[in-house]
């Protein structure tokens, strides 16, 4: 059985559809990612799965129970936890009280602490920075932070969005590194959304491609690369659509 | 010298009452973004609960809990009757909570009528300390509000709770997404925030009578102190509360009196145009989604 199962779901804002139809799966311990252009819906698919975002129609399974529309406070203690695109650090808070929030839906709250010693001792910066503010971070620190803190609720689906938006280079390597972690140091299966599809592939088992709020591929991810649908929307070797007239107009 | 002390300590009481006003302005708005104007009829209502207690024979004391606990109830039941609905449009909020005004004035006067209320003072006394005169009771207010202060502030700054709090004051998206229940901790605030309206109404008809038209003074001053502070900071409402309780007692006590409502104005105007955050910086409301 999947760790997370999404059938059939269509998600809008308003009276404006975004998703329509979507079906995917992440398996325990999985990486998992969701490519596809800007603005194809994936952010939003991403939102209704945390729990932000009631989808229209469709359901969202947990271990196979039925999550659908729960609240996000709720989906974070049964261990569904987003890093939300733009990381989203407090500013205000330190480094620490980011992290320690990160751990409110833990009963446990006794291991919170070795927790944070775990975080520490593994993003080498968090320890560092301990007890600057959020804000004080560079990019790239406050990304580690946003990853750090969505683990602190120890997580079995870790959701990133984006994680390595507005990122230099040297850093995207460090979050590509980081992902592969999350799932083998700390067991969590990941649902990854990239606008950097080189990141995505390399990290990812499984990829689902994403067009217009619709899925139009799902496969492994060494059969998705070489799809001709793949190249033709990130890498730009197979045909390109004509433009119409239609396009035009829009612009 | 000694009547500048005198002064001090006099206006120290009376921005005991304005901060504990203030403290609920404040958290109420940095968490939902609804400026709750009724706020200051809680107050009332607060006053009005400890006089019904202490005029049917039971004691302050007895009359205070009743009091907090009352308005504590009133916060809660408001909150999830008709505030938890305007949570998307804080504006309504707002346009409600003027709606409460007239509601709550009018059904104390109703029931009771709109005449001055007052109890015997509690505790009668006069400390004399190097020539200051201190009124008992005036200090117990002082001591009482500076207790409640000092608990609250450590609660939001070191507890869990206090944590996810300000958390949720700054991202309500992002706290929820790290498991805060963001709309229980609405109606925690809404309930706290007013039972400290209630405590100030017990302390407040214990210094001075009151009228059922009290609360509009008091609300006032409370969004004054919250604003100069910085909207949803509480140490910036405490601050604010005790400059405009000091410059309220000593403009009455050197200045022109009949102007002392102006100077707390014109004082929170400076610090706006100075700083448009107040003084300890504050937030503009909850993070629209």
């Amino acid at each position: 059985m999947s760790l997370l199962e999404v059938a059939n779901v269509d998600t809008a804002y308003g009276a404006v559809a975004v998703n329509r139809d979507v079906s995917l799966s992440v398996a325990e311990g999985e990486i998992a990612t969701i490519l596809g252009p800007n603005g194809a819906g994936k952010s939003t698919l991403m939102r209704a799965i945390c729990g932000l975002l009631k989808p229209k129609r469709g359901r969202i399974m947990l271990d196979g129970h039925d999550v659908t529309g729960l609240p996000p406070d709720r989906l974070a203690k049964l261990g569904v936890v987003m890093v939300p695109e733009g990381r989203r650090i407090f500013a205000d808070l330190t480094v620490r009280e980011n992290l320690r929030l990160g751990a409110y839906s833990r009963e446990d709250q006794g291991e919170v602490e070795a927790d944070i010693g775990r975080m520490e001792s593994y993003f080498s910066i968090l320890a560092d920075k301990r007890s600057a503010k959020g804000g004080e971070l560079s990019g790239g620190q406050q990304q580690m932070l946003a990853i750090a803190r969505g683990l602190m609720a120890r997580p079995r689906l870790l959701l990133l969005d984006e994680p390595s938006l507005g990122l230099s280079p040297l850093m995207v390597r460090e979050v590509q590194s980081v992902i592969i972690d999350v799932r083998k140091n700390f067991g969590a299966a990941v649902l990854l959304v990239e606008q950097n599809a080189g990141l995505a592939l390399s990290v990812a088992a499984r990829g689902y491609l994403m067009q217009s709020g619709k899925i139009v591929l799902a496969s492994a991810i060494a059969d998705l690369r070489d799809s001709t649908l793949m190249r033709e929307l990130y890498l730009g070797g197979g045909k390109r659509p004509p433009i119409k007239s239609r396009d035009v107009e829009t612009l | 010298m000694e009547i500048f002390l005198q002064q001090l300590v006099n206006s120290l009481s009376v921005a005991s009452v304005i901060i504990l006003i203030g403290i609920g302005i404040t958290l109420i708005f940095g968490l939902t973004g609804i400026i709750n104007f009724a706020h200051g009829e809680f107050l009332m209502i607060g006053g009005m609960t400890t006089w019904l207690v202490v005029s049917n024979g039971g004691g302050f004391i007895i009359g205070l809990v009743a009091a907090v606990l009352f308005v504590g109830l009133l916060g809660f039941v408001l909150e999830r009757g008709l505030f938890r609905l305007t949570l998307d449009r804080p504006m309504n909020g707002f346009i409600i909570s003027l709606g409460l005004i007239v509601v709550l004035q009018h059904f104390v006067i109703r029931f009771w009528n709109s005449y001055q209320k007052s109890i015997p003072e509690p505790l009668s006394g006069v400390w004399e300390i190097g020539g200051v005169q201190i009124i008992v009771m005036r200090a117990v207010v002082v001591l009482i509000t500076a207790v409640v202060v000092a608990i609250t502030f450590f609660g939001i700054s070191r507890s869990r709770y206090g944590l996810a709090l300000r958390a949720s004051v700054a991202d309500q998206e992002t706290a929820s997404l790290m498991g805060v229940p963001v709309r229980r901790y609405i109606t925690g605030v809404f309930i706290y925030g007013s039972m400290l309206a209630g405590l100030g109404g017990a302390l407040m008809i214990a210094l001075f009578p009151i009228t059922p038209f009290i609360g509009s003074t008091i609300v006032v001053r409370g969004f004054a102190v919250a604003l100069i502070g910085g909207l949803g900071n509480v140490a910036g409402a405490v601050v604010a509360g005790l400059v405009l309780g000091l410059m309220d007692g000593l403009s009455a006590g050197y200045g022109l009196p009949e102007w002392t409502e102006a100077y707390s104005f014109a004082l929170m105007i400076l610090i706006l145009l100075l700083r448009p955050n107040g003084l300890l910086g504050g937030t503009a409301g909850p993070r629209a989604v």
